[in-house]
């Protein structure tokens, strides 16, 4: 609920992404998000990532309520048809989970199971639309449900870079916000112009912009994202990391830098996204000056 | 073949209704075989739409084709020269029929006028079935030549449910079980150790969940 509450206030709030293990060793996973726990408001759980078997969702999230942490649920269209959606997302709500975020999830030829089938029974919108039905008190089938959940909502939003693209995009977060959308995360941000000339035209809508903050580990990684993505990492700090005698401190601080920008330039929050290097969370913190303590 | 079956008049006209000049065209392949979109049905399309439309007191032309295949660009080029004089077109091919006419003819409205169903056989005149899903990695010589992607309602590949009730599948008493057929036909052929063999979990990657297919063949494109 401190999520809700927060962005509610208008405080910035911190999300930090917590991989569950591909395995059911959660030791290493509880301990990084136990160290955090003061500073972080709600531990963003992603739902197999890359489309990369790992443990659910709903169990990590299910894990860190259980330690009383916060979380962020991840409900993804790909591997579950509108059944399990619906039943995992009961499951999460009578279980603690007060948060929940619709995402697609990427393509199965992305991931480590290439011969999977995917689900996609409901995409992501028709998803949005499922959790309002069950916030409803009905299922899909318009059923009466014993008990409704209670979500916060979000989803994800992209950061256009051309005007056509920005109108578009708004014009796609007007209707997941119109499908009781109130926060979205942004993918990955490094310089925060083009995200600006885009959150300037969602004046006066009652939602919150949450930007990614991705923990670069590598000039190599930097590189790769750069041939293959979007945003492009600036070369300066590619240079940076390169020129560094401690490359993993020049990143967790290149982190922090683009953590206290967007606090400055008075975004809603951060989701700090380290994939796989949790346990650098408490150092990007501290190097944020953000409060932190076990 | 691809088996259709006619969209319901009501939802034709619904689509068609605004338009001044209209063309039904039809497709000689497998919709003519399943008696859903061939020159027949074209005709019987159109004087339908014709009958409404004078009883709406509205002068809308309706033309006529056929073309031998609507999966192909040879024959769809048959309709270049008429093309530009309609507002919109119905096709009575299958669903890739009808994306292929308006692809190619990609300034017309195109409306298809047939459900397209499956691949599968005529049983007989009026009864057509289900063979295959096109998986896109044959297992048929493991399973006795009968298809238990497309013919066992729970996809199962390694044996039966164990709920099929005198033959017949538990959740639809209409059609047969497709592992008792399986089982039946490699015990007639002597092949029932089959069945001793496990079966990895299917690669669906060359199913549709890899993604839109396409087929290079670069022994046929040089
Ligand atoms: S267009 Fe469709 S119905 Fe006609 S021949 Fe080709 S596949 Fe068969
Ligand atoms: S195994 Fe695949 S290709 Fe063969 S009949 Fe079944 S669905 Fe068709």
């Amino acid at each position: 609920m401190q999520l809700q509450k927060k962005l509610a206030s208008g405080e910035f709030v911190i999300l930090a992404e917590m991989e569950p293990p591909k395995g059911t060793d959660v030791v290493a996973m509880v301990a990084n998000a136990a160290n955090v726990k003061r500073t972080v408001d709600a531990f963003v759980i992603p739902e197999m990532s890359n489309a990369v078997m790992k443990m659910s969702s709903l169990g990590g999230a299910l894990l860190l309520q259980s330690k009383g942490l916060e979380t962020v649920l991840q409900c993804c269209c790909r591997d579950r048809n509108r059944l399990a959606l619906q039943g995992d997302l009961l499951a999460a709500q009578a279980l603690g989970v007060p948060n929940v975020m619709a995402v697609s999830g990427e393509e199965i030829t992305h991931g480590d199971h290439h011969k999977a089938r995917a689900v996609n029974d409901l995409d992501l919108m028709e998803l949005l639309a499922a959790i309002q039905t069950l916030q409803k008190g009905r299922d899909l089938a318009g059923v009466d449900l014993q008990g409704a959940p209670s979500f916060l909502v979000g989803s994800t939003v992209k950061i256009p870079t051309s005007d056509a693209a920005r109108l578009d995009e708004v014009a796609e977060l007007d209707k997941k916000i119109a499908t009781g959308v109130k926060f979205f995360i942004t993918p990955p941000v490094y310089e925060t112009a083009a995200l600006e000339k885009f959150t300037s035209l969602l004046k006066g809508r009652p939602v919150s912009i949450i930007p990614t903050v991705l923990l670069l580990k590598s000039v190599g990684m930097a590189r790769y994202i750069n041939r293959l993505l979007e945003p492009k990492i600036p070369e300066d700090f590619i240079n940076r990391i390169q020129k560094a005698s401690d490359r993993v401190r020049e990143c967790v601080q290149i982190a922090a830098e683009i953590i206290t920008t967007l606090k400055n330039r008075g975004f809603n929050g951060v989701n700090i996204s380290t994939i796989g290097w949790e346990d650098k969370l408490p150092a990007i913190l501290a190097a944020a000056g953000l409060e932190f303590g076990g | 073949m691809i088996k259709a079956k006619p969209k319901p008049l009501e939802e034709i006209i619904d689509n068609v209704k605004d338009f001044n000049k209209l063309l039904i065209a039809g497709c000689d392949g497998c919709v003519t075989v399943c008696e859903a979109g061939g020159l027949k049905e074209v005709k019987i399309l159109a004087a339908a739409l014709r009958l409404y439309f004078t009883q709406a007191g509205k002068q809308v032309q309706v033309d006529e084709a056929s073309l031998t295949r609507q999966c192909e660009k040879e024959y769809l080029a048959q309709l270049s020269d008429r093309m530009d004089g309609y507002d919109a077109a119905v096709s009575l091919a299958c669903g890739v029929g009808a994306q292929y006419l308006a692809e190619m003819y990609n300034h017309k409205i195109v409306f298809p006028g047939v459900d397209t169903c499956f691949m599968g056989v005529n049983e007989e005149r009026g009864l057509y079935s289900e063979r295959c899903q096109a998986c896109g990695r044959c297992i048929l010589a493991e399973t006795g030549g009968i298809c238990p992607i497309a013919r066992c309602s729970k996809r199962m590949l390694n044996g039966p449910c164990g709920g099929s009730d005198k033959g017949k599948c538990e959740i639809n008493p209409d059609i047969p079980c497709a592992w008792e057929l399986i089982y039946e036909r490699l015990k007639t052929l002597g092949q029932l150790d089959r069945f001793e063999r496990p079966v990895e979990p299917k690669d669906w990657s060359t199913s549709r969940d890899g993604g839109p297919r396409k087929i290079v063949r670069e022994d046929l494109r040089i």
